[in-house]
């Protein structure tokens, strides 16, 4: 006979201090009891025939021998005792499946990943029976699948319910959570065993020795290696918004020259095509311009006969191309036709001051020298309004002045440093709280604006008018004033189609400034880190990501797959393969169930034979708990 | 916090319909159900006479004035009480026990107390344990039974029981004979039926209400004990088994069966409460059917 859970030493080593403790307890329980009683009269005639005895005298032996023999057996249960010879020492290993992205390639009549769980389920059915068996599933991060089981169907079932996953795999991290858990889990280690092809994002871990003594690699034939795309980038062009900028990225993951085509289309049109020559185990980067206002699908596809699939094709919803509508209400509207019509992206619209409508569906209402009888509900700008019926009280109006400053901290006067300026006629305004006066002269402000909507900036001078429509301050004013009022139309647009896993955006030394955001696809804010003007991030799964930094948006659309590019040579001193079955015939019987039963059994019996007895001496103990017992239903 | 009443507002509207009762006639003392044949200062009318020189004008019938131009006094039957006094044990050995007798005792004096208010009794609360403590007297109607309910929520267990020196004192301070109320659970290493025979002869009406609790009777312990008196702090030693229990248990009835004889052969009333039993159930079970209250 022999025991699993513990050795006869430590069974005894127990089973002494809960005997001891069990003696202690049973003679305090025998022990003379003191009490305080109302009055001795009625003890004194109960005395007379009593026999006073000795309180260290065991005066029930049974019923300590029957609690002493339970415990034995109790203990002896948990201690799972054997009947027969042992087997090997019971080992703990652990088992590394590769559910990167890679083990979807297919490679002969099923994927990387059906051969690489044929391989784990092999080794499952080769481990002894008495051998414990974690499973870890391995892409950019490890996760344990199951705990250290002697269950081999639950392992199997966990093997059969593995994917290929999106990210690539970090092998180093996975071995090393490998050992950990082992560690962990104390008792004789067992082997590391890693299932997959091998290819890893991160650098191969060396055959130091600490790896080589226990790793076994299950490797799978490798598919034959292709080309992919790996990420793809769509913008506005600078200079002419009604164009998309798209920058491809194609890589050879191959050790040999191969050629591929790609073609986009949009909406279901071809919209470009190139054919690329991939060097060997490089990338390409490939531009393409599309002229498009509306939303639509673009589509990138890589034609090549590749074994793995999932990276030869992406798709990216592009938006429609927004535009301000500017309606302005001038008398003379010529002066201002070149500042408003410069701008691709707004879309202005002149009409005479006696056409006014307030209701009129508009982005941004200008009004020239002129006061409606109610005003617009949409953003305005009002240009040298007259005093009577000015949106801003007009304190004076003076000739010849020279502009002194500009609130520089706000962004309608975000770049604007000019202080030369003269205006020929200028309105000083009385501005209200809560406005804000963007630029002044010596007597007082000439621009304010209301920040609260429907926002409104005054201006006191025509900015277009005389010797001003000369300098550069007037149509960088009037972009500033457009893009304070309509900062979404303004922003700068991007949608790049990636990977998941760690994303690295180069945002400019000015963005720590700026507030950042990075939200994923369910509204949820990501952690980030910014280092100089970089932000990086991880998205584990695959999904859209924005990430919002100032007047810039950007929006990840993470779904290609992420393709390791390294290949792992196992260290020399690896075992390979499977290892045999191990022929270990059940030659025990166990015996704990018995013992348990036994235990209880002698509990059961001590209790009916003693404890009757003591019910009288437990309420005496506790008697405050007879009301409580009376009450209870 | 609010501390709890010692009786709630429920069972206080039930005792609303009891009434204390006593057998005997105290001498020169009438009240309740007793009436009185002297005239004086009452409420209900006893009887005319002519009107005298100093006599109270209020008194006068004006009724008989008009009709026989004669002036005729009104006279009024007196309504002396007879003086009920409660004896309630508080000593130490009222504080033993799994449920404390002592609070036990307590509610029920106030049950038995705030009886009396409702029909105009004048009552006493004497609590005593080694000599008598102060008292409190409590007259007037059911409103006065706040101050009382008061009275008896700060008492607290003290001391041994010296019935023979209570007795003395009780005697001494109170010569006016009446109704004598005992809450005690009447454990005194020394006898307390002479003293309470004492008390009998002298004219009191005797009620004895004797509390204990269920250990009192029937110590649940078993095997060697060490016994310390909760009074006198003397110690006992001795194997205690089924045997003993029930010689104990023999003794204590025996002892509570003399109390009941020494109460019913002097004229007065016995009950025997356990702690055990709710004092509801306890005012209008046992104590209704010795005649302590009807």
């Amino acid at each position: 006979m022999f025991l699993v859970n513990l050795t006869w030493l430590q069974l005894f080593a127990v089973f002494g201090g809960l005997s001891a403790g069990v003696v202690a307890l049973y003679l305090w329980d025998r022990s003379k009891r003191r009490l305080v009683v109302p009055a001795l009269r009625f003890w004194q005639p109960a005395e007379r025939a009593a026999e006073v005895k000795h309180r260290k005298r065991i005066q029930q032996p049974l019923s300590l021998l029957l609690q002493l023999i339970s415990i034995a057996l109790l203990l002896l249960a948990l201690a799972q005792p054997r009947w027969g010879a042992p087997g090997p020492v019971s080992r703990n290993h652990v088992l590394v499946l590769d559910t990167s992205a890679w083990m979807a390639a297919r490679s002969g009549a099923g994927t990387l990943m059906d051969q690489a769980c044929a391989a784990a389920r092999a080794y499952v059915r080769s481990l002894p029976a008495g051998d414990r068996l974690m499973l870890v599933r391995a892409d950019a991060l490890p996760a344990p699948a199951t705990a250290f089981e002697h269950n081999r169907a639950a392992l199997e079932q966990a093997i059969a319910e593995s994917y290929p996953g999106s990210t690539a795999l970090n092998l180093g991290q996975a071995l090393e959570f490998a050992r950990q858990a082992q560690k962990l889990q104390g008792g004789p280690r067992g082997e590391i065993a890693y299932a997959g092809a091998g290819h890893t994002a991160d650098a191969p871990p060396e055959a130091g020795p600490a790896l080589t003594p226990n790793i076994r690699v299950l490797a799978v034939p490798d598919a034959a290696a292709g080309c992919g795309l790996r990420r793809i980038s769509v913008r506005r062009s600078a200079s002419d918004p009604g164009i998309w900028e798209i920058l491809a990225s194609v890589h050879n993951y191959g050790t040999a020259p191969q050629t591929a085509v790609l073609a986009l289309s949009f909406s279901g049109s071809p919209a470009g095509s190139r054919r690329l020559a991939l060097a060997p185990l490089a990338d390409q980067n490939v531009a393409f311009q599309y002229r498009a206002r509306i939303a639509g699908a673009l589509e990138a596809r890589l034609l090549t006969n590749a074994a793995f699939p999932g990276d030869d094709q992406a798709e990216l919803e592009l938006p429609a191309q927004k535009l301000l509508n500017v309606i302005v209400y001038s008398d003379d509207p010529k002066p201002l036709g070149p500042v408003l019509t410069a701008d691709p992206q707004v879309n202005a619209v002149f009409r005479k001051s006696s056409e006014y409508a307030p209701g009129i569906a508009a982005d941004v209402v200008i009004l020239d020298r002129f006061n409606p009888s109610v005003r617009p509900g949409a953003d305005s700008i009002w240009i040298e309004p007259p005093p009577d019926g000015a949106p801003v009280l007009v304190q004076s109006t003076v000739s010849n002045a020279e502009l002194t400053s500009w609130r520089s901290d706000h962004p309608l006067a975000a770049g604007l440093r000019a202080k030369d300026m003269r205006l020929e006629s200028a309105e000083v305004f009385a501005p209200a709280p809560g406005d804000v006066a963007v630029a002044r002269i010596e007597a007082g402000p000439v621009i304010v604006a209301h920040p609260l909507a429907p926002k409104f900036v005054v201006l006191g001078f025509h900015p277009v008018r005389g010797a001003l429509r000369y300098e550069l301050t007037t149509p960088l004013l009037f972009a500033n004033i457009l893009r304070w009022m309509a900062p979404d139309i303004f922003r700068r647009w991007e949608l790049i189609a990636g990977s998941p896993g760690t994303i690295s955006v180069a945002l400019g030394p000015e963005a720590a400034s700026a507030g950042i955001h990075v939200i994923a696809e369910n509204g949820t804010e990501l952690p980030y880190a910014l280092d100089g003007g970089n932000l990086r991030f991880f998205a584990g799964t695959p999904g859209a990501v924005r990430v919002i930094a100032g007047d810039r948006e950007m929006v990840f659309s993470l779904t290609l797959p992420e393709l390791a590019g390294a290949k792992w040579t196992p260290p020399a001193g690896a075992m390979r393969g499977v290892p045999p079955a191990a022929a270990v015939p059940r030659a025990f019987s166990e015996l704990w169930p018995w013992f348990a039963l036994a235990g209880a059994l002698g509990l059961v019996v001590e209790w009916i034979l003693f404890g009757r007895g003591h019910v009288a001496r437990i309420h005496g103990h506790f008697g405050f708990l007879r009301p409580l017992r009376r009450s209870a239903p | 916090m609010t501390q709890e009443p010692i009786i709630d507002r429920a069972f206080l509207e039930k005792l609303e319909r009891l009434a204390m009762r006593w057998q005997k006639s105290f001498p020169g003392l009438v009240g309740g159900h007793n009436l009185s044949l002297v005239s004086g200062q009452g409420q209900e009318f006893l009887d005319h006479r002519h009107f005298h020189h100093g006599d109270d004008l209020r008194a006068v019938n004006w009724r008989a004035y008009m009709r026989f131009e004669k002036l005729f006094l009104k006279m009024f039957r007196v309504e002396p009480h007879t003086p009920i006094r409660l004896l309630l044990d508080t000593s130490e050995s009222m504080a033993t026990g799994s449920v404390q007798k002592l609070q036990y005792a307590k509610r029920l004096a106030a049950a038995l107390c705030y009886v009396g208010l409702v029909r105009l009794d004048s009552i006493l609360i004497q609590p005593f344990g080694a000599r008598l403590a102060d008292s409190f007297p409590c007259s007037g109607g059911r409103h006065r039974f706040g101050p009382a309910a008061d009275f008896l929520t700060q008492l607290r267990a003290g001391g041994r029981t010296d019935y023979f020196r209570v007795v003395r004192q009780f005697v001494s301070s109170y010569p006016q004979r009446g109704l004598l109320i005992v809450v005690s659970d009447f454990l005194d290493d020394r006898d307390c039926q002479k003293p309470l025979e004492y008390l009998a002869d002298f004219g009191h009406e005797l009620l004895l209400v004797h509390v204990w609790a269920e250990e009192d009777r029937t110590p649940p312990w078993e095997g060697e004990l060490e016994l310390i008196d909760a009074e006198t702090g003397a110690r006992l030693e001795l194997e205690f088994d089924a045997d003993a229990r029930e010689r104990y248990t023999a003794g204590f009835d025996a002892y509570r069966d003399a109390l009941r004889k020494l109460a019913l052969r002097h004229g007065g009333r016995f009950a025997s409460l356990p702690t055990s039993t709710p004092i509801e159930e306890a005012v209008f079970g046992p104590l209704v059917a010795a005649r302590g209250v009807e």
